[in-house]
């Protein structure tokens, strides 16, 4: 999150005095590179990454056991997801007691009431919240975009149009608005995905549109008209690629959004249904057993917190790489 | 907007499968009183004309009757339970707001230093965790280990003292009220305080940065005059932004906090129409969010023309 005009400023810093070298060897660079490399630079952007990756590997490897392979990974080499146990329900962490047992390496964050291994649990309820986090926030992107650009291009009734519509879905809190969407259409888990993704609509027709005002007016978009490109080219080629950065920055950020939309989603239980493992469900499971074993409802928010988190510095991240004012 | 949000939740209610009856009455329910029921509601005239008849009835002010609480008006059902959510999303706002702008202020003034550093992890976080799991920990820690505050309920301040226990006077409700409300408002105000400290600590920076800053600063003006004088003032606009922004992140969020404390209000009441499928108690609380948000909307306008005079809205157009 350092940003170069800061850290050049603050020469004592310990960030900042790699950074004024660095700022040497990334100067002729431009584009993807130039930002790859101040992503590279940036130590907490870094960490976001790395945060991401790892949590992506994760939901990946989960996706496919769970969907392909019918948990046969997880129920060879460690534990069923879904599957009940018997005696071994609300274990604690391993090296703590409570009046169900101690708790052992075998379940190391303990279990939940139905016996299951919870960090089992919590490692298949990944692929839930980066699946509907990420396809999510694209289908949002993708939506709003043109939504955005037909709205900020063209102006006049359709502009009009277009933008009370998305003030109306933007009025309405997004819990409840996913919420309604979820019971008129079932608590499935593609319908929770096209819910949080209209929600997150308005957030990006917003953004591109008043991008679109600014790059509207440029020379070479004059020109292209003045040629003869048609609009739909123009606004194709010319001015979406030109509002890209901000999308970027505020995409990244909205996965992040969205990851606690589902949680809380799944928490009331509109998101996915039982016993698919999903880290809402699994803390509105734990509320019921807050006083015998608190670390039931402590571990699935780690969870729901470090990948948020990734979400956020590595936004945060870009944010500062793409800034234009951080270029100079 | 508010034809537009009664049109969009009249098409969502509308497209639910099961009927809200049926639910109410139970099976084996013979078909002749289900038949009764459902005229009576008017659930059985085609979708026009009960469209037209409800947004007849929402210009008059008429939200209809809620199906799930045996007919008793929709707009009596709100606003049983809307000074509930006010009151926690107020006072969620009010520890945002006192908590927010001078500690982003500060970490503005003192860019790079520990206290930056410091505020912004803490911001960092209070932006990645789910409101709702803080409300878990909150309960664990101050209601189940440290006994402290209690896991559930609100009082309003203004309850009378016979229907609060414990409480002999006004002055041991409003106290019983501020108990019941401090766990709640931690978890529902965290992710406002973080989400409006990291606006008023970049707004800040770019204030900051600004050559009449400089100026002032070149002209022997103290840092604290220039800090509270020219700076705060300047970088409240984006946070104003943000601030009315997060109303309806808040209202949302309110859903959650309810849930978790088990209070009675909005959010829990919708919980309980969409369960229900009460059609008009459904429609009637999303209605009121979107109400909540134009207020909100039209207090954020009027606060802009006051912090920067410049901004007027006699041409209407805005």
């Amino acid at each position: 999150m350092a940003t170069p005009p800061e850290t050049a400023e603050m020469g004592d810093q310990p960030v900042s005095s790699s950074a004024g070298e660095a700022d040497e060897s990334i100067r002729d660079l431009t584009g993807w590179r130039y930002t790859l490399a101040q992503i590279k630079r940036d130590r907490t952007a870094r960490l976001g990454w790395y945060i991401i990756s790892v949590v992506s590997v994760v939901a990946i490897v989960t996706y496919v056991d769970s969907q392909l392979l019918n948990y046969y990974i997880a129920d060879t080499f460690w534990y069923h997801p879904e599957r009940d146990a018997e005696g071994t329900a609300l274990l604690p962490p391993v090296g703590l007691e409570n009046s169900y047992g101690a708790g052992t390496w075998s379940h190391p964050l303990g279990t939940d009431q139905r016996g299951r291994d919870l960090l089992v649990r919590i490692v298949y309820g990944t692929r839930i919240a980066i699946q509907v986090g990420v396809v999510a926030t694209g289908l949002g992107v993708i939506v709003g975009t043109i939504i955005g650009a037909v709205s900020g291009y063209y102006g006049g009734w359709i502009d009009d149009i277009l933008q009370r519509t998305v003030e109306t879905v933007y009025a309405i809190p997004f819990l409840i608005l996913v919420i309604a969407i979820m019971s008129a259409f079932g608590r499935h888990l593609w319908i929770a995905i096209v819910g949080v993704g209209i929600v997150t609509v308005p957030i990006f027709a917003r953004l591109i549109r008043s991008e679109v005002l600014k790059v509207r007016e440029e020379e070479y978009i004059e020109a292209a008209k003045a040629i003869g490109v048609k609009d739909r080219h123009i606004l194709a080629r010319h001015i979406i690629p030109n509002s890209f950065a901000p999308v970027l920055v505020q995409g990244t950020l909205q996965i992040g959004v969205n990851i606690l939309i589902v949680a809380g989603l799944s928490f009331l239980g509109f998101g996915v249904q039982p016993p698919t493992p999903s880290w809402g469900q699994i803390l509105a499971d734990s509320r019921g057993y807050m006083l015998p074993n608190p670390w039931f409802s402590i571990f699935p928010g780690i969870a729901i917190l470090v990948t948020v988190m990734g979400f956020n510095l590595l936004g945060d991240g870009l944010r500062d790489a793409l800034d234009p004012r951080n270029n100079g | 907007m508010l034809i537009g949000i009664a049109t969009i939740t009249f098409l969502l209610v509308n497209a639910m499968p099961g009927d809200p009856v049926r639910i109410m009455l139970g099976p084996g329910t013979d078909q002749a009183t289900i038949d009764a029921v459902q005229s009576r509601y008017g659930l059985d005239q085609p979708l026009y004309e009960r469209y037209f008849n409800y947004m007849a009835g929402v210009a008059q002010g008429d939200l209809g009757n809620s199906i799930h609480y045996n007919g008793v008006p929709v707009t009596e059902k709100i606003l049983e339970r809307l000074p509930v959510t006010l009151l926690l999303v107020a006072s969620s706002f009010t520890l945002a707001i006192s908590m927010a702008v001078p500690l982003g202020a500060i970490a503005a003034r003192r860019q790079n230093k520990a206290t930056d550093h410091v505020s912004r992890i803490i911001a960092l976080i209070g932006v990645s965790t789910p409101s709702f799991w803080i409300g878990l920990m909150l309960i664990i820690v101050f209601a189940y280990q440290l006994n402290v505050f209690p896991s559930s309920g609100l009082i309003m301040p203004w309850a009378h003292p016979s229907d609060v226990p414990q409480a002999a006077n006004r002055i041991e409700v409003l106290g019983s009220s501020l108990y019941h409300l401090v766990l709640p408002t931690i978890t529902l105000g965290t992710l406002q305080t973080a989400a409006i400290m990291r606006i008023q600590r970049s707004s800040m920076l770019e204030v900051l940065n600004r050559d009449y800053i400089t100026l002032a600063q070149a002209y022997g003006v103290s840092s604290r005059t220039v800090l509270r004088k020219h700076a705060l003032r300047n970088a409240q606009l984006p946070v104003v932004t943000i601030i009315g922004i997060q109303l309806t992140t808040a209202l949302g969020g309110a859903v959650l906090t309810e849930t978790v404390f088990s209070i009675n209000g909005m959010g829990t009441l919708i919980i309980t129409a969409v369960e229900s499928q009460d059609y008009p108690l459904i429609m009637g609380v999303t209605l009121f969010f979107g109400v909540i948000f134009v207020v909100g909307v039209l207090i954020t306008d009027l606060l802009y023309a006051y912090l920067d005079p410049r901004i007027t809205y006699g041409g209407g157009d805005h």
